[in-house]
Formats: C-alpha cells, structure tokens, sequence
C-alpha cells in the first residue's frame, strides 16, 4: 500500500482503501527534457558570451557545436535548449585555463533578467522568501540542474539534482549555482550568512576559488553536493531592497516564465523518491510517466543516464538521510528500501556511497 | 600577429618558388628509382623545421630589430634547405653553381644572421625579466598566468612559499600578506565584469608599485592579492601593509560608465613564518593563518561600520 501519496507530482490524494492496481499517479510528472527550448537565450548564454569575450576566447570556438548565433543572443524571445547550453559550457572549459569563470557566472548571475522574477527575488524579506522564489523559477534560473529543498533537524538543505545530463560539466554547475545563491543571499541579507557547503567530488587543485568566492565552511569528499545553513537564519528579516529594476530587464509576462519547473532527469529522481513505499520499477514508472518502458529507456538514454542509476542515486540518499538524521537500524532501512535482509543493504551501500554502514553513523 | 609579417611571408614564398621554378628550367627531373629517401626525408626535415620555427617567433613576436634577424635568419636556412631538398629530385647540369652557391652560401649566412638575433633576444630577455621581478621569483611558469592581470596564481604562490621555506630559518623570517579588495563583488553587479577586471588590472599595477624589489604578488583568487615578504620581519610588514592600505584608499579608479571616481579600502591579513615553533610551517598552514587574519580584519571592519551607522 502506498504509504507517500505522490503529493508531489500533483495527485490528487488517493483514497488508502483503493487497490494497488489503481494508478499511482494519474497525471503524468510534467518536466522538460535536453532538447525542449526553455532556455531564455539573453541570461545563461548572454552572460557566458559576455564573461567569454572578456578572456579573449574567439566566437567561433565559442559556439562551435551549439547552434546558437550571436545575433539571437539578445533578442528577447529567443530560446536555446539545455543541450546547446551544455555544449556552450564545454566550449568555454576547453578554451581557457582559468578555473573561476564558474564563480564569476555565478556572482553575476542572479537576481536574473526578466523583471518579474528579479522582483520577486529582489523584494524577499528573509532567505526562506528568497528560497521560495528560487525554487518557484527554478527552471529559469537554474535550468540544468534543479533544486531540491528541504529540512533536516534544525537545518535547512538545499542539494541539486541534475536536470538533463549535465556529465562533466556538473561541478561547473554546482560551483556556478553555489556561489550566486551565497552571493545574492550575502547582498540581501548584508551580512555573510554561515553556510555549510558540501561537495561530491575531491578538492580539487584551485582550492582557493572556493575559499575566496564562497568563503567559510567548505567540505570535499561528501555524500551530496549541498549547502546547509541553520533555520534561524531563514526567518531574519532583511532590509527593505532599493533595487529597481534596470533597463536592460526584460518585463515579461508571467506566462513566458511559465515552463515545467524540472528537467527529466529531476522528475524521474522524484517520482521515485516519492514512491519509494512501492518498491517502483521501470515498467511501473514509464507507465506513470505515461509511456511504454521502451520509451522512457529511450529518454533516459538520451539524457544519458538509465533507470538503475537514478533509483540508486535515490536509494543512496533516503539510506544516507535514515541513518545520519533519522538514526535508523540497518534492519529498518534495509526493510524500507526492500533489501532482503541487511547484509544486502550493506554491500549496496558500500557499492554506492564507498562506506560501510557503521562508518556512515559515525 | 602573422598580420604583421605578411610581407616577409610573401616575399619568402616567391624566393621559395624562384628557387623551384629555376631548378625545373636548368635541371632534368630524377625517376623515382634514383630517389634516396633518407636524403628526402632528413633534407626536408631540416627545411620543413626551420620553418615551422619561423612562423612560431613571427606568430609570437612584434616585429622589431630581433625579430627582423631572427626571421631573416631562420628564412636563409630554409631557403638553403629547401634547394638542398630539390636537388633529390633534380640533376643539375655540371657547370650549374648557383643551386650549390645557394645551398652552401645561404646555410652560413642564415646561421650567422640567427645567431646575432638569439644575441639580441638574449639582451631583451634580460630586460623584460627584470621588469617582471615583482612578478615571478627565479622560476618561471607560462602556465599558471592570470589573464586579468598577467600575475600568477596560487598554485605558483604554494611552490614559491614551499621554496622561500625550505631556505628559511630563524634569522629569515618570511611574511605572507592576504589583500582583499573591500565590497568587490559590489562593483561587479554595478558595472559589470568588464569594469571589475579593469579595477583588478589597475590595482595589481598599483601594488606592484608599491613593493620592494625582491617581493612577490600573485593573484590569489577572485579579488584576493597574495603578496609574499621574503627577509622580512613585523614591523617591516606591518609598514608595507600600511603603506598598500594608503595608496589604495587614494586611487580614484574611474569606470568607463560614469564621470565619478570610486574609491576602495582594502583589508589585509597577515601571517608570519615562524623558525621556532616545534612544527615547521607549510604552503598551506601559513595561507591558512594568513586568511584568519584577513577573516578577523573583516569583522572588525564590519562591526566598525555597523557602529557607525
């Protein structure tokens, strides 16, 4: 019997008593993929096309592979799709040495370009209004890879999920999206807030990037890439904000913002974080995600990644939440997560995050 | 760069193609079983090489004195090569000298013109390096070479200090100062990137005058300065840090947007290698200190200001 009612995926609550047979989830998630066209052309790739030039990196290694035109750049109802800004991204790694062009992106990066959503950043009274309207415009924002929010104890944690395959260029992503949300926090806020930030992958040579442009509390070698803070902090109130809005804004309506607010990807980890109670498959997933399992294998693929994959990523981090936060038995998540018995969860877990189960709890 | 040089490009082309077109009219073209292929392939190589060396120094260099023997140079022994390399293909007649007079008169020449252009390259070599010294300590690395404000970056910074400590002891002592521009990323969202780099380029100029001879400033990261005080103790340190402090409050920087200067303030941390603590300081450990320093001036910067208010 489910136990999570899928609320997330917009059900409608379901009556308990129904049979399991009755579909999970009777609106399909609704998400965009790699090649949907929703990324505004003027934000992401004017403002790497402009920090581009500004290192001398020639326009046509720049946009070698992406099909993106300079002169689109600045129309205002132009849209890219996220795999050309993918390409773009590579293009501008591959042509330079410098490794702080990911901060200075993201420094410049928010409160974003179109005048309704800057707004709303802007005139937020504490980081949990600020949050909100991140995580509202997501898809505007942060098109390649989502946030995922939540509370854990006394702590918020804001951690991403990719979105569209990002593969390599995930850690520039990360660091690109870390420091705006610091940065427009520390503008708004007037004051360096004392975030946490944790990351996946190994320190990494140009340390000091991450010291100067994020400051503080940086951990390497983590189960996710987060960064926390505590929830005190989400309900100081800020001083009211005398930013108007500049010309080169755009006032759009509502309705050009409105888009799915997650990547397939995204949509696929959370359908399967919410139904985990089920025990979820493939079969059952694409036919919630309304389509043939060879289908949804075949989109999977193209944002290169397969099922087994997400469900692992999934099971890593419900398992790694249980144990830290919740201090669950081994016994309990291995029943939650519908291991056999424990000496089962332990071998995944070990294949997953690379610890033992008792080395976690520690 | 090669715009500039496209004269003596052309002008090498033609004498390239004179030698060929004369070799054609006065020689007889060789069947391919009196070809030798080791000829072919090491004279060639030698013509092919000078070459590409050619085009590498006029790609990388203004023109100028040095570049004009060292081009002249390097174009005798490939067009020497080059008539050298055709003879493989072509009998001359016996009494036809000129093929030898320019296979052995130019290689000669060239040389000799190559040798006086290295001469002077190594005079000018000396004089840029001298004016990069507050730049770059005795060791040089192309690679690590900020683009914004052609200083070096942290990872030249920890080979350096890990070097200055390895020498150091109690008698030597070495500072390490940290610079961070005040509310940088504030000038960044005003004016932009453009304008934010304008200000890091005019800043590193700024300290570099302001330095002795033998110290070292590296960009650290962002709009962080490092500067490394070899032979120097508190007091010494705390004047240049003062000193640093003053010019940067006096610079009137002024962004191309807007008629008003801005004005900055900097905030410094300092740390001290000290010979006679039980562990001997790292790269790392004395960054680490050096940044708790700036960290703690911060605060109190802050504090200041919020009283202020």
């Amino acid at each position: 019997m489910p136990r999570n009612s899928a609320t997330r995926n917009n059900c409608a609550q379901l009556d308990m008593s129904e049979s399991v047979e009755f579909p999970l989830c009777p609106v399909p998630p609704v998400y965009y993929e790699r090649d949907s066209a929703i990324v505004h052309s003027h934000f992401w790739p004017a403002e790497f096309i402009d920090l581009a030039q500004t290192r001398a990196i020639p326009e046509h290694k720049l946009l070698r592979h992406t099909g993106i035109f300079c002169e689109d750049i600045h129309r205002p109802d132009h849209r890219i799709c996220p795999e050309q800004l993918l390409q773009l991204i590579q293009n501008i790694t591959k042509n330079t040495s410098a490794d702080d062009l990911s901060f200075l992106v993201g420094h410049q990066l928010l409160p974003g370009k179109i005048a309704v959503i800057s707004d709303q950043l802007m005139s937020s009274t504490n980081l949990d209004e600020l949050i909100d309207a991140l995580v509202e415009h997501q898809a505007f924002l942060s098109p390649l890879i989502n946030i995922r929010r939540c509370y854990e104890g006394d702590e918020l944690v804001l951690y991403w999920q990719d979105a569209c395959g990002a593969e390599d260029s995930f850690i520039f992503l990360v660091e690109a999206l870390t420091t705006a949300i610091s940065s427009l926090a520390r503008w708004r806020s007037n004051s360096r807030l004392p975030w946490q930030f944790y990351f996946s992958h190994k320190a990494p040579v140009y340390i000091e990037q991450y010291e100067v442009h994020l400051g503080g509390n940086i951990h390497f070698d983590c189960q996710r890439n987060a960064m926390v803070i505590h929830r005190e902090y989400c309900y100081q109130p800020w001083t009211k904000n005398t930013h108007t809005s500049v010309e080169n804004f755009l006032a759009a309506s509502r309705n050009t913002v409105n888009i799915p607010t997650k990547g397939f990807l995204a949509a696929v980890y959370d359908y399967l974080h919410s139904n985990i109670a089920t025990d979820p498959n493939l079969e059952q997933t694409a036919a919630d995600f309304g389509m043939s399992s060879a289908t949804f294998k075949r989109k999977l693929k193209k944002h290169h990644s397969h099922f087994q994959a997400i469900y692992d990523q999934v099971r890593k981090d419900l398992a790694v939440y249980w144990i830290n936060q919740e201090g669950w038995s081994s016994e309990q998540v291995a029943k939650k997560l519908h291991f056999h018995d424990v000496a089962n969860l332990r071998r995944a877990f070990k294949k997953w995050t690379g610890l033992t189960l008792l080395a976690a709890r520690s | 760069m090669l715009a500039l040089h496209k004269w003596k490009l052309l002008f090498l082309a033609l004498a390239a193609n004179l030698a060929l077109v004369g070799s054609l009219a006065s020689g007889d073209i060789k069947t391919t079983s009196e070809w030798n292929w080791l000829d072919i392939v090491g004279e060639g190589g030698l013509a092919l090489l000078a070459l590409i060396w050619l085009l590498l120094i006029l790609h990388s260099r203004p023109a100028g004195r040095v570049t004009q023997f060292l081009s002249l140079g390097l174009s005798a022994v490939f067009i020497a090569g080059f008539q050298d390399w055709l003879d493989e293909f072509i009998y001359f007649p016996e009494g036809a000298l000129w093929d030898h007079w320019i296979e052995s008169g130019f290689m000669p020449i060239g040389l000799i013109l190559l040798t006086l252009g290295i001469y002077h390259w190594h005079k000018e070599q000396l004089l840029i390096t001298e004016q990069l010294r507050k730049r770059e300590r005795l060791f040089r690395e192309h690679r690590g070479l900020d683009f914004t404000t052609s200083l070096s970056g942290a990872h030249y910074l920890r080979v350096q200090l890990q070097h200055e400590l390895a020498q150091g002891n109690q008698e030597n002592p070495l500072a390490l100062v940290l610079i961070d521009i005040d509310n940088f990323a504030q000038i960044n969202r005003r004016y932009g990137n453009r304008e934010g780099d304008n200000l890091l380029h005019s800043l590193s100029e700024l300290l570099l005058l302001n330095i002795r001879r033998n110290d070292l400033l590296c960009r650290y990261a962002g709009d962080r300065f490092a500067l490394l005080l070899p032979n120097t103790g508190k007091l010494m340190a705390n004047t240049i840090a003062a000193e640093i402090s003053q010019a940067v409050r006096h610079f009137a920087f002024k962004p191309q947007q807007q008629q008003d200067s801005i004005f900055h303030s900097v905030s410094i941390g300092i740390a001290f290698s000290c010979g006679q603590t039980a562990e001997a300081d790292t790269p790392d450990s004395l960054i680490a200190r050096a940044t708790q320093a700036l960290l703690h001036a911060k605060e109190q910067r802050d504090s200041q200001q919020l009283r202020a208010a």
